[in-house]
């Protein structure tokens, strides 16, 4: 991960995403090209290198050669869909497809079977880019504490997050403007947010106590 | 909600699980065990690492036959909108209501039982709610209450048990909140509860009772088995 540590530019320029994407970008910033600006060149890079593993993968999972073809496509929509949502700090972009894949292909195969569909695969498997469940509990604490003693926390803060922080509080941009600036995803964005605001939280809480 | 888990599911179990490649009353054990314990969500992250960068490394042995030019396609997808926020989950049943206190059901399971669990009063103190995920397999809430004993009974095919609250043990120890117990085909065995136990159970295949009366139980459990999963057939 190499997010900028200034705040330079106020955003990347659509058309200058592109270009980063030549043949050799990594799966990542084909990913996050997709999700913070609907890049479809570089959506097409993605399609081409993920159809065949897709395919691959609804075969052995159902041995049925029009449902993988099925899964293709419906898989490779998700990843359009839910790219903004993909989270660096969780995984790499082929275990994000991979999953999402194998849950998509879990819901075919039961509207194939026609089995019931009280369960589907996003309450099986917690859903692509979803936070972790034990997070929130960390979240307590009140907030009546100093400024200044909030300015010595903040700087306790792993960078990633404190630059998140400063994004979004300081030079107050939106969810989306960060994540662009940043060049992180937006699901990134808003866990790194989340962590980083509840860390802070528990940092005053904590203190509270003593 | 999170007390540690001393039973967990092996690496077999876990590796279908996050393979996807177990029925969907399997995964949904599992999925709920997942979510009670820290350790088997470390273990299943791990894994799916692993099995995507298998599946990156394999040799493809057959193209797939995407009908319609692949242009199209693309266009088609890409003209869809995308997600920015994921969508508020629709408030499910959370909770079961025991005597005294009631329960925290794993995510998973809370959906299991939103569309509404029917209680059913077995022999000896227990209580059971059947659902239907899928054509292999029986899923039961079971809920014995404070002293209660199954009858001995063994399996065909494989049992497995998630306490949701409460304590059980049978010949081979004492089974938790979170536990996840498996009962292989060969084993025989009579579980009692102290305290009382909620569960959620999997059979892949029915029960066998194997001493007294029970035993005229089992011409019924299997006629049971065979309309519970008779679904699509």
């Amino acid at each position: 991960m190499n997010a900028p540590m200034t705040a330079a530019a106020s955003t990347n320029s659509r058309d200058e995403s592109s270009a980063a994407i030549q043949e050799g970008g990594s799966d990542e910033a084909l990913l996050i090209a997709v999700g913070n600006s609907q890049d479809t060149a570089a959506f097409n890079q993605l399609f081409n290198r993920f159809s065949k593993k897709i395919f691959a993968l609804g075969m052995k999972l159902t041995r049925n050669e029009q449902l993988a073809n099925d899964l293709v496509q419906e898989a490779m929509l998700t990843v359009w869909q839910k790219a903004p949502l993909y989270d660096l700090d969780r995984g790499t972009a082929q275990s994000w497809i991979f999953t999402l894949t194998r849950n998509r292909c879990f819901d075919i195969m039961r509207k194939m079977k026609r089995q019931p569909t009280t369960v589907s695969a996003d309450d099986i498997w917690p859903q692509e880019g979803e936070v972790d469940f034990n997070l929130s509990h960390a979240e307590q604490g009140s907030m009546e504490v100093e400024i200044a003693n909030i300015e010595s926390y903040y700087e306790q803060l792993p960078d990633a997050q404190r630059i998140v922080i400063e994004q979004i509080y300081i030079y107050d941009q939106t969810h989306e403007e960060a994540a662009a600036t940043l060049d992180i995803p937006l699901g990134t964005l808003k866990s790194r947010l989340r962590l980083g605001m509840g860390k802070l939280r528990q940092m005053i809480g904590t203190e509270e106590d003593e | 909600m999170n007390s540690e888990a001393t039973f967990h599911p092996n690496e077999e179990l876990l590796e279908g699980y996050v393979q996807g490649s177990l029925s969907a009353g399997m995964n949904v054990v599992i999925s709920a065990h997942v979510e009670l314990c820290e350790d088997c969500q470390q273990r299943s992250q791990e894994m799916e690492a692993t099995a995507s960068q298998h599946w990156m490394q394999a040799e493809e042995e057959q193209e797939p036959a995407i009908s319609a030019d692949v242009a199209a396609i693309i266009r088609s997808i890409t003209s869809q909108p995308q997600v920015r926020e994921l969508p508020e989950r629709a408030s499910a049943v959370e909770e079961i209501h025991m005597l005294d206190h009631s329960v925290r059901l794993p995510r998973v399971l809370a959906k299991v039982a939103s569309d509404g669990l029917v209680w059913k009063k077995l022999a000896n103190g227990i209580n059971q709610a059947s659902v239907t995920l899928d054509d292999k397999t029986q899923c039961d809430f079971l809920y014995m209450k404070p002293g209660s004993q199954v009858p001995v009974h063994k399996h065909q095919g494989n049992e497995i048990t998630l306490v949701l609250d409460g304590s059980f043990s049978d010949e081979s120890g004492m089974y938790r909140q979170s536990d996840f117990v498996v009962r292989t085909p060969d084993h025989t065995h009579q579980p009692v509860s102290e305290e009382g136990c909620l569960c959620f159970a999997v059979l892949d295949s029915p029960l066998t009772f194997t001493s007294g009366l029970a035993r005229l139980l089992n011409p019924l459990l299997r006629y049971r088995f065979r309309r519970a999963t008779s679904i699509g057939v």
